[in-house]
């Protein structure tokens, strides 16, 4: 019955314009969204590809001026000579820590084109290398981007509630619901077959579209993970127009017009995608206020000036913990490198717990709005699928904790050198640490997608279960 | 006669029950709005002058060193916040807080506030502007779109024309309904707002921002009322009110969330902006071939040593009357400043041309001018940042210039090996004068954004035109 029901219904709706108008619309939209997408991953690694290429460039030319310094051919100033340790670890050997675009990244440009995707590591403190933003217009950035997740969020929705709101409305207004309903079927499989017909023709659209717009952009599905990634994808962007669905049924099963559906269920979708994120932003500002940057600038500056000021208290200290480093005068042996290494430490030592406690703080207030995006589906949606595509702020996040790792690593290997004042050859350079992305484990990307998918799912089937409630009560004529 | 037409109209959408629920939600959210952005402002306002003083007080207290090093030290510039800001936030959490004021390089501003909210920001932010620019065109959507098509649907309209009703006055008529009730709206609202700009702006400033908030409530009726219009003439043609409603509803979207992204993929694609790397290694390579000021065997440095000592008419730099570090430091800053100008003037260019290919997208879009002028009033489009930018620039080169003069030509630095163990303390630190930035006028930002005003201009009357014609060809039924 009920597979009588959608073979009939799809008879109906593929003989009418208004779904080829729509399926061609959300086809465009869904490719346009897409290469946008695409020429974005593009443009992220042309430019790593250029970063490490100079770094490649850099890193020979340490090698090559070593050998000119000795033979006399060039007599470089102590902080440019490759063979001071401390001016390679400080500047002429300053490696880049790369974070590559996730095999999805094509679909949903999300946050990655407002966090850095790339650091240029140095032995100075972490917050001297931590801005690293990219350029661009910030009227872009406001506007934000036209790609495969602004389609799913914002069009996607639009293109189910016109082939879902005059659902029962249409028949009871053309006057065959009631000779539909004289037959020994339910209104409750009457609307499940109609809704299953036009849930599938989406369903595949929208599925087979990001699909074949992935495989086109370019998209590494070969990649560790990117199946999975893809897979719950296809479950969000389906759990999402099933929550729409339902919708557009419940609102049906209110025995309304089709005008009047058509106005509340516009009315729903303005609340749900335009007002409530709007209003979950106003309320995470006011609830869980950001500490402010300005002041986290001003502890680090007078940081930086007390260092400064007590640079000689500084480095007696320092001698006194490392006395294999003192002369027989006391005094340090080379002096440069022990206050070098002294003052760094210490500048370390009073701007971590300032930093720390900031990043503390951020990541508090970012965990309490992540809980209210179950007040939209809007939100949660959004939420799975950059974080899906790679593009979301955990991902950015984890980046910047082994940036973190790699810069202490990087400190660790120069510091030594430097209070020492070695040498530094042109092995050392193959011998520098190297910085590899590894990306978060997937079960962690599996547990957020299928919180968020649990975020969708829950009211989609209360919805469902409203809906069939008011359906057994629908006035059928009248 | 039309005053009776705008009198029933207002009357039955007083009346309407949806009419009271959606004006009184959206009146809600724009006060909402406006109260947000007053605190919003106000705290932001006062921590950045806070720490304006701040940085100023660590600047004066950096006690006795040389004065290239208190160049390197430097000071910290905040970006300042206009009171029309609680309206219209633009695109301040795009672009950085501060930027550090330091000796050899002009740094960009960091630290976006958007890095530190979450992606749900990306959604919309609930300020005035997006309530005026999104929520008041639906309103009035939502009015007027069964203006005529209602009318003719229920027989009504037969009947007024067959009464000798003029169509010039139904549409006159019909429209001023809509405007006194869209009043209803934005009459306390825009008192609210006055009120809240009172108390935001201090010292003067509430003064300075009347006419850019009287310029801004013109720009925003305009909108509407080409809104107004367009929503008229929709209903005017349209087959049936479903029709009318969908159309309308489907150029709302256009306008509203399509067009935007859209204007910035065409201005990227029309004028493209060089990545960071590329900005950052054009710059580094450029600056390569100039005066490094700490090294003095760099050959430009060397071109400078001969020419002074040329005019000088000595044969060694310890018997020159000046000190040379001092003067190659500042020949090493001025050839920095033209590579900065240059490249950063590029940019800055670059991002004014991608400005133009928005505003010439609301030939298609109409909010995209309103958008446009509504920043530029507020203070808050890119323009304005740059022009903070440059007045902050100003003050670091002056800055340099007086630290790099003081170790040239002060008697007290006179040879060669005291250059960078010669001292200075608090006097030389006073004769910097404290960074004060003057925003620039009203008829600086209008003239910046001709293009959206002629645009908004051209669309209030091609709205109205239409409306006119639409309704001289009624369709009866």
């Amino acid at each position: 019955m009920l597979t009588r029901i959608m073979r009939h219904d799809w008879r109906l709706l593929a003989a009418e314009r208004t779904l080829w108008a729509v399926s061609l619309l959300l086809a465009l939209t869904i490719g346009y969204g897409v290469l946008n997408g695409a020429s974005w991953v593009a443009f992220q690694e042309r430019t790593l590809r250029a970063a490490l290429a100079e770094e490649q460039e850099r890193l020979t030319g340490i090698k090559t001026g070593i050998a000119d310094a000795d033979a006399g051919r060039t007599s470089p100033p102590s902080w440019l000579d490759p063979r001071s340790s401390y001016a390679v670890g400080y500047r002429l050997g300053t490696r880049y820590a790369t974070m590559p675009p996730a095999p999805l990244a094509p679909l949903a440009i999300g946050q990655s084109d407002l966090l850095p995707y790339y650091f240029k590591v140095t032995m100075s403190s972490r917050q001297s290398f931590l801005s690293a933003d990219e350029i661009e217009n910030p009227v872009h950035l406001l506007a934000g981007r036209f790609d495969l997740a602004f389609v799913i969020l914002y069009l996607y929705p639009l293109v189910i509630l016109a082939l879902g709101y005059n659902l029962i409305a249409a028949e009871k207004e053309d006057g065959t619901l009631a000779m539909t309903l004289s037959q020994p079927v339910s209104l409750g499989t009457l609307a499940l077959g109609k809704i299953g017909t036009r849930f599938l023709f989406v369903l595949a659209l929208a599925a087979g579209l990001s699909l074949a717009g992935a495989l086109l952009a370019g998209a590494d599905l070969a990649a560790p993970g990117a199946l999975v990634r893809l897979g719950l994808w296809m479950l969000v962007v389906a759990a999402y127009g099933a929550f729409w669905f339902a919708l557009a049924v419940l609102v049906n099963a209110f025995g309304g017009s089709s005008a009047t559906n058509a106005v509340t269920l516009a009315g729903v979708w303005l609340g749900l995608v335009l007002l409530v994120p709007s209003l979950v932003n106003v309320a995470a500002k006011a609830v869980h206020p950001v500490p402010s940057r300005v002041d986290m600038i001003q502890s680090m500056r007078v940081a930086s000036q007390e260092v400064t000021a007590r640079r000689a208290t500084v480095m007696a200290r320092y001698l006194e913990d490392h006395p294999e480093l003192a002369g027989a005068d006391g005094k340090a042996q080379n002096e440069f490198g022990v206050r070098a290494v002294a003052t760094q430490q210490e500048l370390d030592r009073r701007m971590e717990p300032v930093q720390e406690h900031f990043n503390e703080q951020i990541e508090r207030q970012q965990a309490l709005v992540d809980g209210y995006r179950f007040l939209s589906p809007a939100i949660v949606a959004q939420s799975a699928l950059y974080d899906l595509a790679g593009t979301s702020a955990f991902r950015y996040r984890h980046f910047v904790g082994q940036v973190t790792e790699y810069h202490q690593a990087w400190q660790r290997h120069f510091q030594p050198l430097t209070l020492r004042n070695a040498r530094f050859t042109p092995g050392g350079v193959d011998g520098l640490p190297r910085f590899a992305f590894r990306e978060e484990p997937l079960e962690a990307v599996v547990r957020r997608a299928a919180t968020g998918l649990a975020g969708l799912l829950v009211p989609t089937l209360l919805i469902g279960l409203w809906a069939a409630q008011r359906l057994r009560r629908y006035p059928v004529v009248g | 006669m039309f005053f009776t037409i705008a009198r029933k109209e207002l009357l039955d959408m007083t009346r309407d029950g949806r009419f009271r629920w959606s004006a009184a939600i959206t009146l809600g959210l724009l006060l909402g709005a406006l109260a947000l952005g007053w605190q919003h402002y106000r705290e932001i306002s006062q921590q950045h002058a806070a720490a304006q003083k701040a940085t100023r007080q660590q600047w004066l207290a950096q006690g006795s060193k040389n004065p290239h090093s208190a160049a390197h030290y430097g000071v910290y510039a905040f970006k300042p916040k206009q009171p029309l800001s609680l309206v219209d936030r633009g695109v301040d959490p795009y672009v950085g807080v501060a930027t550090w004021l330091e000796a050899h390089k002009q740094n960009d501003f960091t630290y976006r506030p958007a890095q530190d909210a979450t992606a749900v920001q990306r959604l919309g932010e609930l300020t005035g502007a997006t309530v005026l620019q999104l929520l008041v065109p639906l309103l009035i959507v939502l009015l007027t779109f069964n203006a005529f098509a209602a009318e003719r649907e229920q027989g009504t309209l037969r009947q007024l024309l067959s009464l000798g009703v003029r169509r010039s006055d139904l549409a006159a008529g019909k429209a001023l309904g809509v405007a006194v009730a869209l009043g209803l709206l934005l009459v306390p609202a825009t008192a609210v707002g006055v009120a809240a700009l009172a108390l935001a702006a201090e010292n003067g400033s509430f003064a300075a921002s009347l006419p850019r908030m009287a310029w801004m409530g013109v720009f925003y009726l305009l909108y509407f009322a080409a809104f107004v219009g367009i929503s008229l003439a929709v209903s005017a043609r349209a087959r049936s009110s479903r029709v009318a409603l969908v159309t309308l509803l489907g150029f709302w979207i256009l306008n509203g969330l399509v067009m935007p992204k859209v204007a910035s993929d065409l201005a990227k694609a029309a004028h493209p902006t060089p990545s960071a790397f590329e900005f950052a290694r054009r710059m580094e390579l450029a600056l390569k071939n100039g005066v490094d000021g700490h090294d003095p065997q760099s050959k430009r440095a060397e071109e400078l040593k001969q020419r002074l000592l040329r005019q000088y008419k000595v044969d060694r730099i310890e018997l020159l009357p000046v000190n040379f570090s001092g003067l190659s430091l500042q020949e090493g800053e001025e050839y920095g400043n033209l590579v900065f100008d240059r490249h950063y003037g590029q940019l800055w260019d670059t991002f004014r041309r991608q400005e133009r290919v928005h505003e010439l997208a609301a030939l298609v879009a109409p909010v995209l001018a309103v958008r446009s002028l509504s920043m530029g009033l507020a203070g808050t489009d890119f323009p304005q940042h740059a022009h903070f930018a440059r007045a902050a620039e100003d003050y670091r080169r002056m800055i340099q210039r007086t630290m790099n003069n003081d170790i040239a030509y002060n008697p007290g630095s006179r040879s060669e090996d005291k250059a960078f163990v010669y001292m200075r303390s608090n006097d030389l630190w006073e004769t910097v004068p404290d960074f004060r930035y003057t925003a620039p006028g009203t008829s600086w930002v209008l003239s910046n954004h001709v293009i959206s005003l002629a645009l908004l201009a051209g669309w209030t009357l091609l709205a109205a035109a239409a409306a006119w014609m639409a309704t001289r060809n009624l369709r009866v039924d």
